[in-house]
């Protein structure tokens, strides 16, 4: 039996939050038909100011863009964006989702991490023309929208793809929350295939 | 028949429904739209200042769903009648199952910095004109400090330092205290200098001015307040001789001031005031005088038409050192005249009425003014202008009615 040294100790002391945070920044890569969807558990964004500002009873929304490039920070070659609109409910302690998109779906009743995990879900951008065997990068962003950037991001056909998308192409306000995660590089080919309602089965 | 029309009336009616579109949320959907309001809870500095009108809108809300979309309106209105730079909103649960309270409250009011421009202006004769002050607002206290140099506002061109102390709730909101403090350096125009040699009744001038005014508010009723303390002055006297004066003076002011409402879309504005220095021997002044002055504005408010009138009426009692005489012919009064063709060393006497009316940014204008000293005509002067203004800033052009040669007189700048 392998004995447990000082040094051991120390390295996993040490080791364990640095380890502990490569994990958190993981992102988990996987196919459902044609489209690449992430989930990540450690994501968190129902947090500080945004759940403060939910807790007051307000509405938060977050926009959110998932990108495949060929080099961790070239330009993105495939996008999807979205644009959710959170709520706390004050009665019942639980969080509310809408997502803007074209279908407008909605789910209530939900823990702070469900609600996140719900947003995450719903994101998926399809991987027609990506070569089995090349390597990419997916990268996950998410932004509190910023009130000066709610211009024309709504229309009467629902959210304005063009429009997130320059929003995602210039940088973030100084006050402005985000979060992003990057993954990669990875193969289409080694990707798990899983399909939604496998998953919600 | 019969039939036939009836069945041709279902057939419309489910036609009809067959054309509705399924209701969709609201874009920025909240869960809590469900509730109902129950009560809202104003802060104490925004219930004492805001309209009447608004006051009845936020009280609409209650017994009434939430309505998110309704609230930022009616904080936006709040931000835009106190002038502050954003309203908090908080949503909380209330003490019967299914209703909310709502708490509305001024943000970032606590400990700030601000940097503002009280006045630019530039006036085609008199030149530049401006101030900038930076103020530390920490709870109740505000710390000003800034630099100015106006030639406009008095005979004098003053240029210096200034800086002020308010605390704006001693012990209650109703009772406010100011400590002010300026030190200028002035400089005299030729025309002023060549009057002075002729009249021997105005005071001569002073190369250095210092001012220190301790001055407390009560709030007596929400529109009316009362202003009185003292100001000292203090300045380097040039002619005859070379020495030091003081013109140190109880003060007063008399504020009416209100928004009215009531008449459908439109919105009233009314300003009044009464303002007394008495400067007096007993302050160790080496001036006696008494100086009036009374002023009122009104303005309506119609879409995008706005007519205002300001009028304006002074009196200085006794022999008063010149930056307490009044003027007339500079960037708000008697526009289109230069107040040194007027009266270069200003006057004891002044009246005065300006007529405004906007539509959009264009504003044109009519002023009228006389301004005397005792024995002398008052003469009725008359100026008529055009500009452009949007928000604080503004350009305009104005004319002098006279006979002969009129020049115009170009203004353009901030708050002023």
């Amino acid at each position: 039996m392998q004995q447990v040294t000082r040094r051991w100790w120390l390295m996993a002391s040490f080791g364990a939050p640095f380890t502990l945070g490569l994990s958190a920044s993981a992102l988990r890569v996987r196919l459902d038909g044609d489209d690449l969807r992430v989930a990540a558990p450690q994501f968190r964004f129902l947090t500080g100011k945004p759940l403060e500002k939910l807790k007051d009873g307000a509405t938060v929304v977050f926009l959110t863009q998932l990108s495949i490039s060929t080099e961790v920070n070239a330009p993105a070659i495939k996008r999807a964006v979205d644009r959710f609109v959170v709520s706390y409910d004050l009665w019942e302690e639980k969080f509310s989702v809408m997502e803007n998109g074209a279908d407008r779906a909605r789910v209530s009743h939900l823990s702070s991490t469900a609600a996140e995990a719900w947003c995450l879900d719903r994101l998926a951008v399809g991987i027609g023309g990506l070569a089995p065997d090349k390597p990419f990068w997916v990268r996950l962003e998410l932004r509190a929208e910023d009130a000066r950037d709610q211009a024309g991001v709504l229309d009467d056909a629902g959210i304005n793809l063009t429009r997130l998308i320059e929003i995602f192409s210039s940088p973030a306000r100084a006050q402005q929350m985000r979060w992003e995660q990057v993954a990669g590089p990875m193969r289409l080919m080694d990707l798990k295939r899983e399909s939604r309602s496998a998953r919600s089965g | 028949m019969k039939y036939a029309l009836i069945s041709l009336l279902i057939s419309g009616i489910r036609l009809w429904g067959g054309n509705q579109q399924p209701l969709l949320e609201p874009a920025e959907f909240n869960v809590n739209s469900r509730y109902t309001v129950e009560s809202v809870e104003l802060s104490r500095e925004i219930e004492t200042r805001i309209s009447h009108g608004l006051r009845q809108d936020i009280q609409e809300l209650i017994g009434e769903k939430l309505n998110p979309a309704a609230l930022n309106d009616l904080a936006k209105r709040i931000r835009s009648e106190l002038h502050v730079r954003d309203v908090t909103q908080k949503v909380l649960r209330g003490n019967v199952p299914d209703h909310v309270k709502v708490v509305l409250d001024i943000a970032g009011r606590k400990n700030e910095w601000d940097l503002s421009v009280p006045k630019v202006v530039y006036h085609s004769t008199q030149g530049f004109s401006g101030a900038v002050e930076g103020t530390a607002i920490l709870g109740n206290n505000r710390i000003t400090a800034g630099l100015v140099s106006d030639g406009d506002d008095l005979a004098e061109r003053y240029a210096g330092v200034r800086a002020r102390y308010e605390n704006r709730k001693v012990g209650s909101d109703r009772l406010r205290l100011r400590f002010e403090f300026a030190s200028y350096h002035e400089q005299w125009n030729r025309s002023t200098l060549d009057a002075l040699g002729k009249d021997a009744s105005v005071p001569g001038i002073y190369r250095n001015r210092q001012d220190f005014s301790p001055v407390a508010t009560i709030v007596l009723a929400k529109p009316l307040t009362l202003s009185f303390g003292a100001d000292f002055q203090r300045f380097d006297t040039q002619f005859p001789a070379a020495h030091t004066q003081s013109a140190n003076a109880a003060i007063t002011t008399l504020r009416y001031e209100r928004r009215l409402e009531g008449w459908g879309a439109d919105q009233q504005e009314l300003e009044a005031s009464y303002s007394l220095r008495a400067a007096t021997k007993a302050l160790n002044s080496d001036f006696a005088y008494t100086r009036h002055r009374w002023h009122t504005r009104y303005s309506i408010t119609r879409g995008k038409h706005t007519v205002s009138d300001e009028a304006q009426a002074g009196v200085i009692i006794g022999q008063a050192p010149l930056f307490e005489r009044f003027t007339l012919g500079n960037s708000t009064l008697l526009r289109g005249w230069n107040k040194y063709d007027l009266d270069p060393l200003g006057g004891s006497r002044v009246a005065h009425n300006s007529v405004d009316y906007r539509y959009g940014m264009v504003d044109v204008f009519y002023d009228a003014g006389a301004i005397w000293d005792p024995g002398q005509d008052a003469i009725l002067r008359h100026s008529v202008g055009v500009g452009l203004r949007k928000s604080s800033f503004m350009v305009a052009m104005a004319f002098p009615i006279k006979e002969g040669r009129a020049s115009p007189i170009f203004m353009v700048g901030m708050n002023y």
